[in-house]
């Protein structure tokens, strides 16, 4: 198990590895520069600025610059742009807020994706079933920002104090944590009604049901523990994406979060911002998994002896 | 001579007795029609036809699904952001499915060292950030694109209009392709392995046939069941993510449309028409919910071993 731990730990080293060295030559790829503004900024203004922030190296020693900056000072540069703003003041300033939308939101998930998929696994093929998998369908077809716009019209105007844009008070949170929360149920509900249908079928479901187990006993003791197992695999995974992928979310809602600085961003070419919010997602996409693993294995004892 | 039931027939009588697979079936090849040959018809209007004197109107006989801010005819719209969004998802789907395909059946059928090292590379791809590379990626490509439009062009002296909506589209193909091929190379792989030790691929081992062939003529068409429902059930995916990127700005850019541009368009004008919100997310939702089915009914009928009931 120790073994296991260590080799996922190895592999998510090396998957920042790659992510920070792909991240690099793309944006070193892109068109354009930093420096493209709307009024044109003197020659040698702009070889000083570029001396300042080692752009007018060669590719290769920037990326050997920052390679050390990162590891050895855990440095992850300054904005091209703005002058004196480091690149992580703005992760600092903009992770809470993602943080906070993913936390709620995943809890969102939680509450309502996994008993409707365990009820929709236990009532299988009855209209309740099938109305839990048409309303998780409807979840995973509809785009978000549809289903935002369409909360918002409906809570947002009919309850007037859920204000629709902005992240001022916590009633602010509660419109865009519910949207991002929605459309990961809906996976949720699906994971969890087909791993819940595997176990009941499975010889130690009978044996319960045999020795004279309630169907509440059977379902709560016997089976969930094993049917979970899909479902919190996605978790980990979900939770990272939550934080990193609420970019559409963030737009909508106008949410100060990690997304939108993210959008800006590749559009401005800042360059070192870029590469410092991609290495953030990956580190908690890789402590995601990480997590999603030890749990699987606290749930499932046979993959303890791999 | 009494006919067997090959594999195809199996799987077709299995399908159809699927109603909601059937319907989808019925409802893709309706939307299908409609948005590549509706447009060609007489009575439907151009997209991009503007009438300020008559904008935001509702449903008419002239405009079935009322107009635009801009008096453009929403019917046409969304015929022609549909042609867009389905080719995005049919073409990204396919350069992912290529490239898994071969990927996987590589790795699959050599095993062993290269094995380890192929699927570990995929291990690693797999946990990367997805929408964020496809964005920077995208942005990327997108000079190269413009200047094979232009040349293309020049070339063949072909009218702009027909072919910068196809040509701008082209980064947004190689981005989602190039990073969608992951799951369809597990699939593939494991699929691979199961089938390589049957005694017909050793027979074709024994009549002295080339790795290749064997791998391409005996061993896929083997496992092509899998593939054809991993297909159907991405396509639903990479038209979620075209959305998303075109509602962000980075996919399709203005004036063409698609129905991502056009859905963002209409969430911003709900409150003054909600018509224009509702015409797009149908067609969309609709095009997706019965690529869901299909997939499901598909893994149900080709593969009854997984189907859960």
């Amino acid at each position: 198990m120790i073994r296991l731990i260590l080799s996922r730990l190895g592999q998510g080293i090396i998957t920042l590895f790659v992510l920070v060295t792909l991240t690099f030559f793309l944006v070193r790829a892109m068109p354009g520069s930093p420096y493209t503004d709307e009024k044109k900024i003197p020659e040698h203004t702009l070889k000083r600025m570029k001396a300042y922030t080692g752009l007018d190296q060669p590719v290769p020693v920037q990326y050997a610059r920052y390679l050390k900056n990162v590891i050895l000072h855990q440095d992850l540069g300054d904005l091209i742009r703005r002058d004196g703003v480091k690149v992580s003041e703005i992760i600092g300033e903009s992770f809470p807020v993602s943080l906070g939308l993913g936390v709620l939101s995943i809890g969102i998930a939680l509450i309502i994706g996994i008993p409707a998929g365990v009820i929709a696994a236990v009532r299988k093929n009855t209209a309740l079933d099938f109305s839990c998998l048409a309303a998780a369908m409807l979840g995973i077809c509809l785009p978000s920002f549809v289903i935002g716009p369409l909360l918002a019209v409906t809570a947002g105007l009919g309850l007037k104090s859920l204000n629709v844009a902005g992240w001022s008070s916590p009633s602010d949170w509660i419109l865009p944590a519910i949207t991002l929360g929605l459309i990961n149920a809906a996976y949720l509900a699906r994971l969890a009604r087909g791993g819940m249908l595997d176990v009941l079928s499975q010889d130690y479901i009978r044996t319960a049901r045999a020795k004279g187990a309630s169907p509440s006993r059977i379902v709560i003791r016997h089976a969930l523990r094993g049917g979970l197992i899909p479902a919190v695999a996605f978790i980990g995974p979900a939770f990272a994406g939550m934080i990193s992928g609420s970019f559409v979310i963030e737009t909508i809602f106008q949410i100060p979060g990690m997304g939108q600085h993210f959008v800006n961003a590749a559009t401005d070419r800042e360059f070192f911002l870029i590469q410092g919010l991609v290495l953030f997602y990956g580190f908690l996409i890789v402590g995601a998994n990480l997590l999603a693993d030890l749990v699987q294995i606290a749930l499932n004892p046979r993959l303890r002896s791999a | 001579m009494e006919k067997g039931t090959s594999l195809w027939n199996d799987a077709w009588r299995r399908l159809s007795h699927n109603l909601p697979a059937i319907i989808s079936l019925f409802v893709l090849i309706f939307i299908l029609l409609l948005c590549f040959i509706g447009p060609l018809l007489p009575f439907v209007q151009s997209p991009s036809a503007i009438d300020l004197a008559n904008s935001t109107a509702g449903p008419s006989t002239a405009h079935w699904f009322g107009t635009d801010p801009l008096g453009r005819d929403l019917f046409s719209r969304v015929l022609y952001g549909g042609r867009v969004s389905l080719s995005v998802g049919l073409v990204a789907t396919a350069v992912a499915v290529c490239i898994g395909v071969i990927y996987g059946a590589i790795a699959g059928y050599a095993g062993g060292k290269l094995d380890d090292f192929l699927m570990r590379f995929v291990d690693i791809l797999f946990a990367l950030p997805f929408l964020v590379l496809v964005i920077l990626f995208s942005l990327v490509v997108d000079r190269p694109a413009s200047e094979f439009t232009e040349w293309f062009i020049r070339k063949s002296g072909w009218a702009r209009d027909s072919v910068a909506p196809i040509t701008t589209l082209i980064p947004l193909f190689i981005a989602i392709g190039a990073i969608g091929w992951l799951t369809i190379a597990r699939i593939v792989r494991a699929q691979v392995m199961a089938v390589k030790n049957q005694e017909f691929v050793e027979a074709a081992v024994s009549l002295g046939l080339s790795r290749s062939r064997i791998l391409f003529r005996h061993i896929l068409p083997n496992v092509i069941g899998p593939i054809i429902i991993y297909t159907t059930l991405a396509v639903p995916g990479i038209m979620l993510l075209e959305s998303v990127l075109s509602f962000l700005g980075l996919g399709v850019k203005p004036p063409g449309s698609s129905w991502g541009i056009l859905i963002k368009e209409g969430a911003d004008r709900m409150e003054t028409s909600w018509l224009l919100l509702f015409f797009p997310s149908l067609f969309f939702a609709s095009t997706l919910f019965a690529l869901n089915f299909l997939g499901d009914g598909l893994r149900d009928a080709l593969d009854p071993k997984s189907a859960k009931d």
